[in-house]
């Protein structure tokens, strides 16, 4: 998954693990752009009776970050701490009647926000507090007219901010099952070397594992000149390009009493990290994810040598013999693969696809790099960049992008050739895929912003 | 007594997580709520290091939360974390100091015991 329980520690702290991080020139508001960070994963919708909600202020704080010079650390956070109120601690029920509005008095156990912007590590500006989010996806009885009472939670603040946090649905698709399964890609996998069991004898479509589940979304959505260094100007302006990620932290000491209370004191720790998708899934070894997901991103030169050889390219030549020699070829000479620093630890620098560049300087950071400069795309390919959509991964990150298909075929060697034009892909690196699109995801993205799908009810789901 | 500030920042802070020093969580929660190893944890109220909180002096807490209590009251959090040295880090508030006092380290294990 994008970064669903990707790693020891934060597997085990679903409040606190980013699962995905999105970053776009708003298609609806070109002069905006929309953050989106994703927490608590794989949420079954039927999650009653203590629906979803996020940490609360005494628990989890989650930031957005953006760097704007490309040092690797933040120069603005969005930062947002929540807190719950239970109406009536005597009845068990989340709701008792049907939530209309987003101040009901049938809404027993809600969430309000507050969120502060930060520049440069300074003193935060409030941007706005007790904003409501809407309640999670129940079913016909209790949220009647989901959609419009989640439009509800949809804040517009000064300065042209608009902001929302709350439940929506999973929108990353993913062969989950499959993948993790020693590698398997359904569409391939008779070609997989199988282990000599000859278990899949054809190809078959693939699975979305996380279809029909639910996350908690952060999403901001703040003119591109709060972003920006002041004179950003086109695409070809460096001050163009920001860098984005997201984290939660948690404070450093905690004693649980004999009653049942948490006491928590102390600094906050960062716990999760998100930045380019899949990295600390896929690309980060497990002795190292913990750290990965505790450490800035200016520190992730000593993570280098993962993207620079990264197991995956070694991976599939050896479950898929003789349908990728060439980047076989490759793994076996040791080159660095410069194309995949490039792309999700420095940005790419401008000279190496016509009319574009995201670089960020020479501080080797993984974070989500979106030129500003480039305007939505009119018909956006799901394969970002490598469809030829300057919009789309890894120039940012919209919410349909194919980014398991796109990193795929990147660690295949097809971006390879950007930086050695005599390497040949194999002609399966530009084929490969896990099988899914977007409309592998049931519920419908939207065209404006929170953009992610109306979460998933409890009452159809499962049905 | 040597005292030395922590990662003591305000709430608007952005940056105190994560360099390659920092525990991690785990064993920060783990040192912090259990007596690991050497290490001996406490929770006291500001000003009565010397004894165990009484019911009567815990800080206010909701079910499931931290307290949310004002200065004064904020509950503090001891973690000495090697009792024959005497270091120990006390977490207050969003702040954190390191001290190292083995004549404190060694009342709180007598208190303990």
């Amino acid at each position: 998954m994008s970064s669903h329980r990707e790693a020891p520690e934060i597997s085990r702290d679903p409040v606190a693990d980013s699962t995905d991080l999105y970053a776009f020139v708003s298609p609806d508001q070109p002069d905006t752009v929309t953050l989106i960070a994703n927490y608590i994963p794989l949420q079954e919708p039927a999650g009653g009776p203590n629906f979803y909600a996020f940490g609360d202020d005494d628990e989890v704080r989650y930031d957005i970050h953006v760097d704007n010079d490309g040092d690797g650390q933040p120069d603005v956070t969005y930062r947002f701490r929540f807190h719950s109120q239970l109406l009536d601690p005597e009845t068990f029920l989340y709701n008792t009647g049907p939530i209309t509005a987003l101040d009901s008095p049938n809404w027993n156990n809600r969430q309000f926000y507050s969120v502060w912007k930060i520049v440069d590590q300074g003193p935060g500006k409030l941007l706005g507090s007790n904003l409501p989010c809407p309640p999670c996806n129940i079913g016909p009885l209790s949220t009647p007219h989901y959609a419009s009472l989640a439009d509800m939670a949809v804040h517009s603040l000064d300065g042209g901010i608009k902001v929302f946090a709350g439940q929506r649905a999973e929108g990353f698709y993913v062969d989950l099952g499959a993948i993790f399964d020693l590698g398997d890609l359904r569409p391939f996998e008779n070609l997989h070397a199988q282990y000599g069991m000859h278990v899949f004898t054809k190809p078959a479509p693939g699975v979305n594992a996380t279809n029909r589940l639910n996350v908690h979304s952060i999403a901001i959505q703040v003119p591109i000149t709060d972003l920006v260094q002041p004179g950003a100007s086109g695409e070809s302006d460096p001050k163009s390009v920001i860098g984005v990620w997201t984290t939660a932290s948690r404070q450093a000491a905690s004693v649980l009493e004999a009653n049942g209370n948490t006491v928590t004191s102390g600094p906050w720790r960062q716990v999760s990290r998100l930045g380019n998708p899949l990295i600390n899934e896929v690309i980060i070894a497990l002795g190292d994810k913990d750290r990965w997901n505790h450490l800035e991103p200016v520190g992730d030169k000593q993570f280098a040598h993962y993207y620079a050889h990264p197991e995956l390219a070694a991976l599939l030549p050896a479950l898929y013999p003789g349908v990728f020699p060439n980047l076989e070829a490759l793994v076996k000479s040791g080159k660095t693969r410069a194309d995949l620093e490039a792309i999700l630890l420095t940005g790419i620098p401008s000279g190496l696809i016509p009319g574009f560049q995201n670089n960020t300087g020479s501080v080797l950071s993984d974070m989500l790099r979106l030129n500003t400069a480039i305007p939505p795309s009119s018909s956006p390919n799901i394969l970002g960049l490598l469809g030829g959509d300057l919009a789309g991964f890894p120039n940012g990150r919209r919410v349909f992008d194919d980014i398991v298909t796109v990193e795929l075929r990147a660690v295949a060697g097809v971006t390879y050739a950007l930086v050695d034009p005599s390497f040949k892909p194999d002609a399966a690196a530009g084929e490969v895929t896990d099988g899914l699109t977007p409309s592998s995801v049931k519920a419908p993205f939207l065209t404006s912003f929170p953009y992610l799908g109306v979460p998933y009810s409890g009452f159809y789901n499962p049905s | 007594m040597s005292v030395n500030n922590g990662t003591d920042r305000p709430m608007e802070d952005v940056t105190e997580g994560g360099q390659h020093a920092e525990p991690s969580r785990r064993s920060v929660l783990h040192g912090a709520a259990g007596l690991a190893g050497a290490g001996l944890a406490a929770t006291v109220m500001a000003g009565t290091l010397a004894a165990p909180a009484s019911a009567s002096a815990a800080p206010r807490t909701h079910p499931g939360r931290a307290a949310r209590v004002p200065h004064s009251d904020e509950p503090v959090i001891v973690h000495v974390r090697d009792v024959r040295s005497g270091e120990m880090d006390v977490f207050a508030g969003e702040s954190q100091v390191s001290l190292r006092d083995p004549g404190l380290a060694a009342r709180l294990t007598q208190a303990v015991r």
